[in-house]
């Protein structure tokens, strides 16, 4: 077949040619211009198309590179993101630990709320004690303070009184030594006339009258001895106690020394321990040692000897001092008869005394703040004690 | 009755000490002249002769004072501090007689200037004995003294 269209085709286009012979020759000028410009334009287009071309390919170069960029960037962003997610994890980790601790902490907090509302009330009770013991402070405050007035107007009414028993004290003083005073006086005449009676009469009177007013003479001469007595004795209480260190070796030696001893007198056997010094007005003390030696001698009267033991021995603040005698001795059960005015425990006949002896031992002691006091078995012997103030260095 | 030639001036308001005393002062052989008066203001009557003893010669004084301590109105003590600060009487001896030795007077007795002074004892004994001595003493141990 193909053969016969390009036969007709050949002829066809023969006869095309001849009939197109003059026109188409314009025709193709035209045409070829036509297509020498299409060229031109196509070329430029191509021009263009290379440049656009050589444009893409640079771009698509950079896209290549940016894309490997951002491969790369990606793959970083890969690492980060898995160091995000671990970070994240730790966080999640971290976060339920925080939960946790804030959940404690709430629970603590909710305790310490509690804790403090107790303490807050504990507080409120606390001010109200101390209000409450403020009031009572307050009058613990108003009853010392009353305590106080009390005490002054008690210690006024003290030296009130004081001073009253003072002037009352004196008054008796000079009342008991005017007493003593005039009382000697007709003491002195009735036993002086007496003695005139017995001097210038007594040829004229029996032995019984004679008797009689030696009796007066004796008691009216007693009489005399109990004023001397009560006189001293009231002397004790008017006198200034004038403390000093006392030698008490030396004031018993002398005290020993000056007892006088008639011939027919026994003289007694003194056995003297170490005495230590001690505090005291040396004039009373001495009056204390001879009161207390002489009886030790005079109650040993009727003892085959007479034995005067002194000492002394230690005790706190004190130096307690003894006589003891081996002699007549008391009955205990009299005891508190023993250190009073003018009380006696043996009769006048069988020994001589006043009673005030041991009166004004017990004053002169009481006046130095010592005390006084005896032991005795009745017909072996009594120790007498007196304690003073030791002298402290 | 002469105040002449006194001897011994004897102050004593008690009339039974008065009596007791002068009795023993004779007894004890003090013979000499004494004028008893009873009270500190004739005591100082007869010391500047004045009063009852206006007619006493002022030339003659006493060798002796024995003066009581407690008398009314006049005390001893007060006498005493007369004749003591008086330059004419203060040499004559003054001893003081006493009821005890207790007296809160004693001390202000010698610091007046009084020579002695003795407790008129109870016991007649020792009263007579006492006085006997104080007068022997003054009379005739202390011829010197005035």
């Amino acid at each position: 077949m193909k053969k016969n269209n390009s036969d007709e085709l050949i002829i066809a286009n023969g006869e095309i040619v001849l009939q197109n012979e003059e026109n188409t020759a314009a025709e193709l000028i035209i045409a070829i211009k036509e297509l020498a410009f299409q060229n031109e334009e196509k070329e430029h287009r191509a021009a263009e198309l290379a440049i656009a071309n050589r444009e893409l390919a640079f771009q698509n170069e950079e896209k290549e590179n940016r894309a490997a960029e951002l491969i790369i960037a990606n793959k970083e962003l890969a690492f980060q993101n898995e160091e995000k997610e671990n970070r994240a994890a730790e966080l999640i980790i971290a976060n339920k630990e925080l939960a946790f601790q804030n959940e404690e902490k709430e629970n603590r907090a909710a305790e310490l709320i509690i804790a403090n509302k107790e303490l807050a009330f504990q507080n409120e009770e606390k001010e109200k004690r101390a209000e409450e013991l403020s009031i009572a402070n307050r009058e613990l405050k108003n009853a010392e303070d009353d305590i106080r007035k009390l005490n002054d107007e008690l210690e006024q009414k003290v030296i009130e009184r004081t001073a009253q028993l003072e002037s009352v004290n004196k008054e008796l003083e000079s009342f008991s030594y005017s007493v003593s005073h005039d009382l000697r006086a007709p003491i002195r005449a009735i036993n002086g006339y007496t003695k005139i009676i017995v001097e210038d009469y007594g040829d004229l009177l029996d032995a019984d009258g004679i008797k009689i007013l030696q009796s007066i003479i004796n008691n009216s001469k007693k009489m005399g001895e109990l004023i001397d007595d009560l006189l001293a004795f009231s002397k004790l209480g008017r006198k200034q106690v004038t403390v000093s260190e006392i030698e008490m070796n030396d004031l018993v030696r002398t005290v020993k020394n000056e007892f006088v001893f008639e011939e027919n007198e026994r003289i007694p056997e003194f056995i003297v321990g170490e005495l230590p010094r001690a505090q005291g007005d040396k004039s009373l003390i001495k009056q204390v040692w001879i009161n207390l030696i002489s009886n030790g001698i005079k109650y040993s009267r009727h003892k085959e000897k007479t034995r005067i033991e002194i000492g002394a021995y230690q005790e706190d603040q004190h130096i307690v001092y003894y006589v003891k005698d081996g002699g007549a001795g008391f009955d205990m059960e009299y005891y508190d008869k023993l250190f009073g005015v003018f009380q006696r425990l043996h009769s006048q006949e069988e020994f001589e005394g006043t009673g005030i002896g041991l009166a004004i031992v017990h004053r002169i002691v009481q006046r130095h703040q010592g005390k006084v006091w005896a032991e005795s078995t009745l017909d072996e012997g009594s120790c007498f004690y007196f304690s003073l103030l030791r002298v402290n260095h | 009755m002469s105040y002449h030639n006194i001897e011994i001036l004897f102050v004593e308001d008690s009339a039974d000490d008065a009596a007791l005393t002068i009795r023993a002062l004779k007894k004890g052989g003090v013979t000499n002249k004494l004028q008893h008066v009873i009270n500190g203001a004739q005591a100082l009557d007869f010391l500047y002769c004045k009063g009852d003893f206006a007619a006493r010669s002022n030339k003659e004084f006493p060798k002796l004072i024995l003066l009581d301590l407690k008398m009314p109105k006049i005390s001893g003590v007060q006498v005493l501090e007369k004749i003591k600060s008086d330059p004419n009487l203060k040499a004559i001896p003054v001893v003081m007689l006493t009821s005890s030795n207790e007296g809160p007077d004693i001390e202000k007795c010698f610091s007046l200037g009084a020579n002695s002074y003795i407790v008129k004892p109870v016991d007649s004994d020792n009263f007579f004995k006492a006085v006997k001595e104080i007068g022997l003493y003054w009379m005739v141990l202390s011829q010197s003294a005035h």
